[in-house]
């Protein structure tokens, strides 16, 4: 048995080896994830598809108020 | 201290020479191997599928060798252009203290109580005269406010602003970053990332040209405590010193990492800021520098040392993220992937971006699972040896090159071997999985990783 068949039985195994562990922890750190506690609902923004919504800035709706100054004055009613 | 230098030195040439003749004397023990299998090879030719198999993998290892051969050439062309502009003393705009502009560090910060206190000290120590840093606590669940506002009470000669505010995701707290920064200059981190005290220093000198609008820095591993993040820390070394120093030969450094990334604030604002539809919006925000003509240039001695996963579903984590990150932000910029003409070396930057995100990792299981059918169909081991020291071949002498420019520890270079052999079929088994829940649009969230305080 020469070096190179002994070298590509040791590549051989390993191969394979490395192959499934990848597969295996694929699916394991896909488990984690999906049992992760609570996921979503502390983090929801962190998801593209969650809601995202202005951090600083209050949206403005026009003719939708409760700033008192600028309420119509009781006598123009 | 010049002889023991030297010595060291020494020592790495002396084990990065010995690792690459170690190689080439196993690929010369084999030529007889070779020799007495030149006809069997023909088997491969019988079967139209073996044979079509066998062309696309001929294919990709011709592109693999032109890619590593052209990369090293470019880092070494790099390498050399540094060295004289280092003795260059014409260009002085920003080498005076006087003279040196504002620059503020925007540092997010998400749940990394365990590190955000080592992180801002390393920040305090900086060597430079005129800086700011603004920490963003991005709604965090853990008491990283409550740590970084400790140490911004220590701190009496340098401003440092911790705000907080509702959790947004990382790239909604580097704009808020932005927003509040003062300074010409924004220097964007991450809150696990330790600084060395030259970064602001190194990264400056590059804006004397006036088309650069950023400085990429370079990331180191600190944790090198196990197989996973030894071998990381070798990963780190080749992506920079080799890939990332290549395309800086040319100024188009593709991706500005998270943990050190210098910005002319102008730029940031122009392009505005960072998008939040994808996850490497590192990766997305250098896509559209880079669209728009900026200069991107590489700074190998601004070094930022973080802390890697060091264990196996943390790092797969990680690169399931940085994969899906990385397609999204290809494809939001895809159009000039079809327009070689208008987007120049931009549409060259795509297509090399897919060949290492998503052509390379398919090809190396491809090349593993077809080299495995044929030693066990038709008992050609061979093949499948070959097929691994070529790989082995590329990887070590890569590996031996950026160890002696980035001054690195020698063991590394055995770590290509135990790369090659053990670590990067898990890697890329998770790369495709990753890519192809991407091409199928399955939701992901960001990942975070728990922090172990290793800074």
């Amino acid at each position: 048995m020469d070096l190179v068949y002994i070298l590509a039985y040791i590549i051989l195994f390993t191969t394979v080896g490395t192959m499934v562990i990848g597969l295996v922890a694929y699916a394991a750190f896909k488990l984690r994830d999906k049992r992760k506690p609570g996921k979503n609902k502390s983090d929801e923004t962190m998801n593209v598809d969650g809601p995202l919504e202005p951090v600083f800035l209050e949206r403005y709706v026009p003719g939708v108020t409760t700033d008192p100054a600028v309420q119509p004055a009781p006598d123009d009613r | 201290m010049e002889i023991r230098k030297v010595g060291r030195y020494a020592w790495r040439y002396g084990w990065a020479a010995l690792a690459i003749v170690v190689v080439f004397v196993l690929l010369a023990l084999t030529y007889d191997t070779v020799q007495d299998a030149k006809g069997t090879l023909m088997i491969l030719l019988e079967n139209g599928l073996l044979a079509a198999i066998s062309s696309y993998l001929l294919i990709f290892l011709v592109l693999l060798i032109f890619r590593f051969a052209l990369l090293l050439l470019y880092s070494f062309m790099d390498h050399l252009e540094s060295l004289y502009k280092g003795r260059d003393k014409s260009a002085v705009l920003y080498r005076e203290d006087s003279s040196l502009p504002m620059i503020s560090l925007v540092v997010p910060a998400y749940n990394e109580g365990p590190v955000i206190q080592a992180a801002m000290r390393a920040l305090l120590a900086l060597d430079y005269p005129n800086y700011e840093i603004i920490v963003v606590d991005d709604g965090s669940t853990d008491d990283t406010y409550e740590k970084a506002m400790g140490v911004a009470s220590e701190s009496v000669a340098l401003e440092v602003r911790v705000v907080t505010k509702r959790n947004g995701g990382k790239a909604d707290a580097l704009n808020t970053g932005m927003t509040l920064a003062r300074g010409e200059f924004v220097l964007n981190m991450d809150g696990d990332t330790k600084l060395s005290p030259n970064a602001l220093r190194a990264c400056i000198r590059h804006f004397e040209n006036p088309k650069v609008g950023a400085v990429a820095g370079n990331v180191k591993v600190i944790n090198r405590e196990n197989i996973w993040t030894r071998i990381q820390a070798l990963e780190y070394v080749e992506g920079l010193a080799m890939a990332r120093k290549a395309q800086s030969f040319g100024r188009v450094v593709n991706i500005i990492p998270g943990p050190l990334g210098m910005f002319r604030k102008s730029v940031l604002q122009q392009v505005g800021g960072y998008d939040r539809d994808t996850f490497a919006e590192d990766c997305d925000l250098t896509l559209k520098l880079l669209m728009r003509g900026w200069h991107i240039e590489y700074e190998p001695a601004a070094i930022a040392w973080v802390e890697t996963p060091s264990r196996l579903l943390d790092l797969l984590q990680q690169r399931y993220r940085w994969t899906r990150g990385i397609l999204q932000a290809t494809r939001k910029h895809s159009q000039a992937l079809w327009q070689p003409r208008k987007a120049g070396i931009n549409c060259y930057i795509l297509w090399y971006m897919l060949f290492e995100g998503v052509m390379w990792p398919v090809s190396n299981i491809l090349g593993n699972l077809f080299f495995i059918f044929v030693f066990w169909q038709y008992d050609l081991s061979t093949l499948l040896f070959f097929w691994w020291l070529q790989l082995m071949l590329l990887d070590v002498v890569a590996a031996a090159y950026c160890v002696v420019i980035e001054e690195e520890e020698p063991s590394l270079i055995f770590y290509a071997v135990v790369f090659r052999l053990f670590y990067i079929n898990i890697i890329d088994i998770s790369k495709v999985l990753a890519s192809f829940e991407e091409w199928r649009g399955n939701a992901m969230t960001w990942g975070k990783l728990e922090r172990e305080g290793k800074l």
